[in-house]
């Protein structure tokens, strides 16, 4: 373990899910999903928030099942990860970078197939209402692989430890880190194929080789505030500065009223940003130190000091560790 | 505390921009003529679509081409403002330079990366008469080109499908057929309806490099936009 100064750290998770405005405007759920660990987070380490968004799409019309088996299973599947680890830093950092994204996609897949023998595909699910009523559809939905594409859905997952954050993406949204200055900075590196509706997905084959991961050895100036979403909140910004802005506005609004004062107006607020913007479903996690209102706001270093800038004004990636 | 944190927020932009074929052969048979019915009774459906979907803010151009091309609606322009000129017909048919245009809007920036996939609507009755590969390569070259869904009409027998299917990229689509001026209404129709309220969906799909247009589902052509061959007059 680096110096200790983390251990005496007290972290909380809040967050909440709002089903878009097109959907309710087009009467299907949200299919969004967001889940954490310890359900009374702040009690101990390590703690685990996930967020998904099922695709949505004709093809994945279990998508909203999908989501929610994909935070559930990851959490837990994290969280046991990290409980056992007690080899060195760099030796857990491989396993995060090497076994966790297949423990991860194998531990979904058996959540769906459990979830498929209990509720099989149904000839109506099958039929071209919603299996192929395009043009160019083509995958069939009949046999056990491709049954997968009908839950498909992305993930997103960070992890606080005593001695390191770690962070998993697969497929859009976005991770935000909110240095105790206020600076914001993304842990993960872009994914340029995230482009245009197409998102990498739980359900493509050789999805684990899909994840962004990224393993942040807290040995001076952690962040304050670690911010989770889907892509439907981002989506909503007219650019992304202002979806930037949101990290150390929050921060900010922390600071003044507390964690709890914002835990309650998340809603409210993905509810205005999918009515004025995206009209998808959004969901926004917020891992918080407790002790964040009290920090120093000119804090002088951050690990993403040292990080790279990308094209929207964010540093990304190179705040992971090379442990 | 009800401050919403972050920026300002947008709808998302869909761009959509009619291609049509101006050469003198459009003005045989009343072509053209027929083209600008069909357009302008496709803006209400456009509009209907739009009201519908208030987080796209869907944005009309246009492009002529013959003997050269140009935009003739050249501003984004919101679809409740839409409203067309009539086009006339006059010249050969120079589909590589409209292409190239186009290629130009399509960059990063003007356009943006949290657009929604753009709509392009190709329309001829003939054969380029210029270099249409380098204008299609200039399309392709810009990654909205590549992810753009890419509708192609064919008025009339001698309008080059091999181009047009070409242009549109995917084996599973094929250019629509029209051989008389009510089958060129229905797809015009199908276009700005159907295919423009599969664009302006925010559903994801799973990234699929091998399959073009894999990123828009395009929505099944419905039974009545076929004609018998009795109707044909072009």
């Amino acid at each position: 373990m680096p110096d200790g100064q983390f251990t005496t750290r007290r972290w909380r998770i809040v967050g909440h899910s709002v089903r878009g405005a097109s959907h309710e405007r087009a009467g299907t759920p949200n299919q969004d999903a967001i889940h954490w660990l310890p359900a009374s987070s702040g009690d101990e380490l390590p703690l685990v928030l996930a967020l998904a968004d099922g695709h949505g799409s004709a093809k994945s019309f279990r998508s909203e099942t999908g989501a929610r088996l994909a935070v559930e299973t990851a959490a837990a599947v994290v969280r046991d990860f990290l409980k056992v680890q007690t080899e060195s830093l760099s030796a857990t950092k491989r396993m995060a970078e090497e076994w966790l994204p297949g423990a991860l996609v194998r531990g979904w897949q058996e959540a769906v197939a459990a979830h498929l023998a209990a509720h099989p595909l149904s000839p109506d699910e099958l039929d071209p209402p919603h299996a192929s009523r395009h043009a160019n559809a083509t995958v069939a939905l009949t046999d056990s692989s491709n049954s997968l594409v009908a839950y498909g859905t992305t993930l997103l997952v960070a992890a606080v430890t005593e001695s390191f954050i770690l962070y998993l993406q697969l497929g859009d949204g976005e991770i935000l880190n909110v240095s105790a200055g206020g600076e914001v900075s993304k842990p993960l590196p872009e994914d340029a194929r995230l482009f245009a509706n197409e998102t990498t997905s739980l359900c493509s084959p050789g999805a684990w080789r899909d994840f962004r991961v990224c393993f942040q050895v807290v040995s001076h100036a952690p962040p304050s505030l670690i911010l989770l979403s889907t892509d439907g909140y981002p989506n909503s910004f007219l650019n992304a500065t202002g979806f930037l802005k949101v990290g150390s506005d929050i921060l900010a609004a922390i600071r003044a009223g507390g964690l709890d004062a914002v835990n309650e107006n998340i809603a409210a607020w993905l509810t205005e940003s999918t009515r004025a913007g995206s009209g998808d479903d959004a969901t926004l996690g917020l891992i918080c130190a407790e002790d964040a209102p009290q920090r120093d706001a000119h804090a002088s270093h951050t690990n993403e000091d040292a990080a790279g800038q990308n094209r929207n004004g964010a540093k990304t990636g190179d705040a992971c560790d090379e442990a | 505390m009800n401050m919403r944190p972050g920026g300002e927020l947008a709808t998302r932009p869909l761009h959509f921009i009619w291609m049509a074929d101006c050469s003198g052969s459009m003005a045989v048979d009343g072509k053209i003529q027929s083209l600008n019915t069909a357009i302008k009774e496709a803006i209400p459906n456009m509009q209907t679509v739009a009201d519908e979907n208030p987080n796209a803010q869907v944005l009309v151009r246009a492009i002529k081409f013959s003997s050269g091309a140009q935009w003739h609606v050249s501003q984004p322009t919101e679809v409740a403002d839409f409203k067309w000129d009539d086009l006339t017909a006059e010249g050969v048919t120079d589909m590589g330079r409209a292409l190239s245009l186009v290629a130009e809007q399509l960059a990063i920036p003007p356009m943006t990366e949290r657009a929604l996939p753009p709509v392009l609507v190709l329309i001829s009755d003939g054969q380029p008469t210029d270099d249409y590969a380098s204008g299609l390569k200039a399309v392709m070259e810009q990654p909205w080109g590549r992810k753009a869904v890419r509708i192609a009409i064919a008025i009339g027998e001698d309008a080059d499908t091999e181009v047009l299917q070409r242009f549109i990229g995917n084996p599973e689509l094929k250019p629509l057929q029209a051989n008389n001026p009510e089958s060129l209404v229905k797809y015009i129709k199908w276009v700005s309806t159907a295919v423009l309220k599969s664009a302006s969906s925010p559903a994801s799909q799973t990234l699929d490099s091998a399959t073009p247009g894999a990123n828009v589902p395009i929505p099944v052509l419905p039974e009545s936009a076929s004609s018998s061959a009795a109707d044909d007059v072009w």
